[in-house]
């Protein structure tokens, strides 16, 4: 009985030994112990290897991992190897979406260093993923909306929208933000644009994205036609001195053949004030 | 043919005894039941990891069945003389052989289907959705499992159960590199020496051709042809084996 209890005594102690070094251990400081450990990450062919027919099981364990890893860090620091790691993770398994989406995510976090370097490796992840994952629009509109809220790159932004509209599954709403950023930024001619709202309106889903889309195609219509009557009705004014009342005062000039009329067939007004084009968009209706 | 079906029944009623087959099992249960917590940790898909770890545990721990049976699956009859009554009856020494195989590969059956089936669940509880291609993500890795059983029988006619064990787990790592050695024969010059690879390549098992893992987690589209051959190569691989077992059998001195 007496050597049971001692034996137990020694083990009670020799527990509680291990234990006090282990909290004395963590205690003590140790210079930059973030990113050494890194060091020895070995290539993705070699953990594909080590994996033995389970590079997904391999690409789970360091994608857990980073997300902790990289948690340590303050947005003003330098995410040591960060583009790497999440590189590693892809090659080993390339159909994994999240990878992408929270590597891109997690660079973005960064305030520190230089944002055109960082938002070069942000679009290297995302047109790597798009690569990989050729029919994921979420990708690719999760690319556009990071480029346009945290970037303000509008242009980079449209890009990776066009891409998500031209996957088979996008839905609608995709095709509508490329239209109105395209529109928003000039980045097209007024046919292009009539164009592009003919077709998604043509590929709208609902009655909500027909509307919307229909919407779209108005304004790109009157924007043409403003193009092309608001002058006539300049010119009218500086011949006779006033501006036209109704249309037929510019076909009895010559100016037109007839009077124009709106997507709908509605005919425009005129506005007597600054003398321009009115349109009259009544899109429920139709 | 009775002969053999009462030494299968015999060898797994006898592992079902065996308390080190609970242990890989339970362990098995257990790291399927912790892919919802490694799942809990990530951002995104849990269910993609919770498939990823019980794919990986269900092929692993059956692995390990196979390796460690291999050490008891004929040394225990020798050992306990039991295999000179079954001899002694009418039954063939290659019968005795095909049991055991038989045998083991019942075990490793039950052990994939008790997996699967609480991995199937799991993934249900994660995600909401019945995932059957998990069941045949099972039946691929149970056409794997075969092919190692039968090496398993080999080693363990061939050679020292620890040994033998060894050996099962060579062909197992090797296996899955094979493909890798493949790939070797485009690097080295010399037809000569391209030749002598390709012909130990066909020698072994490419057990990677097993797995289709990625297309089950990652709801891929599966070739039938690709199974249809997967099958044809995973019996053509058990048949040659035990038939090379039967012949070191047939011949061996068991005293």
């Amino acid at each position: 009985m007496k050597r049971t209890i001692g034996t137990l005594a020694i083990v009670a102690t020799l527990i509680g030994v291990a234990v006090v070094s282990e909290v004395r251990l963590g205690a003590i400081p140790r210079p930059d112990p973030l990113g050494r450990e890194l060091l020895y990450l070995p290539s993705p062919e070699i953990l594909k290897i080590l994996s033995l027919g389970n590079p997904g099981l391999a690409a789970d364990v360091l994608y857990l991992w980073s997300i902790q890893y990289y948690s340590f860090f303050e947005p003003h620091e330098r995410f040591l190897y960060l583009e790497t790691i999440f590189n590693l993770i892809t090659d080993l398994d390339p159909l994994y979406a999240d990878a992408y989406r929270i590597g891109a995510l997690i660079m973005q976090i960064q305030t520190s260093g230089d944002q055109e370097e960082l938002k070069k490796a942000v679009a290297r992840i995302f047109d790597k993923g798009i690569r990989n994952l050729p029919k994921n629009w979420q990708l690719a509109e999760a690319a556009a909306w990071d480029f346009f809220i945290r970037f303000k790159d509008r242009k980079i932004a449209t890009h990776y929208a066009a891409i998500a509209a031209r996957m088979p599954d996008a839905p609608a709403r995709i095709k509508r933000m490329v239209g109105v950023w395209r529109d928003e930024d000039s980045a097209w001619t007024v046919e292009d644009s009539i164009d592009y709202w003919r077709r998604a309106l043509d590929d709208a889903e609902d009655e909500w994205d027909r509307v919307m889309c229909m919407g779209q195609l108005y304004d790109a219509i009157v924007a043409r036609d403003r193009h092309t009557l608001e002058p006539l009705l300049r010119e009218f004014r500086s011949r006779f001195g006033f501006c036209p009342r109704e249309w037929d005062d510019l076909i009895r000039a010559g100016a037109l053949s007839q009077a124009p009329v709106d997507l709908f067939g509605d005919p425009y007004g005129i506005g007597s004030e600054n003398c321009d084009l009115v349109a009259y968009k009544r899109i429920k209706d139709q | 043919m009775r002969a053999t079906r009462a030494i299968a029944a015999n060898t797994f009623r006898e592992a079902i005894r065996d308390r080190i087959l609970y242990l890989f099992v339970g362990f098995a249960v257990v790291m399927v039941l912790s892919s919802k917590l490694f799942g809990m940790l990530t951002v995104g898909d849990e269910g993609k990891i919770v498939k990823d770890i019980g794919l990986a545990s269900m092929q692993f721990f059956s692995m390990l069945i196979a390796v460690m049976m291999s050490m008891i699956l004929v040394s225990r009859e020798i050992d306990n003389r039991t295999v000179f009554n079954i001899l002694a009856k009418p039954v063939r020494r290659w019968q005795f052989l095909l049991g055991k195989y038989l045998g083991l590969a019942m075990i490793i059956g039950a052990n994939l289907v008790l997996i699967t089936f609480v991995l199937i669940i799991t993934v249900f509880i994660v995600t909401g959705e019945l995932d059957l291609m998990l069941a045949f993500a099972g039946i691929m890795t149970m056409l794997e499992m075969l092919v190692l059983a039968a090496f398993a029988t080999l080693f363990a006619v061939l050679t020292r159960p620890i040994l033998g064990s060894l050996m099962t787990l060579a062909v197992y790592v090797v296996g899955h590199l094979s493909a890798d050695l493949w790939l070797l024969t485009r690097q080295l010059p010399g037809a000569f020496t391209k030749a002598v690879i390709s012909v130990v390549y066909y020698l072994l098992p490419n057990l990677e051709r097993f797995n289709f893992r990625t297309e089950v987690v990652h709801d891929l589209e599966i070739p039938v042809a690709a199974v249809g051959w997967t099958v044809v190569y995973a019996m053509a691989f058990v048949a040659l084996v035990l038939v090379l077992a039967n012949l070191r059998f047939r011949t061996r001195d068991l005293k």
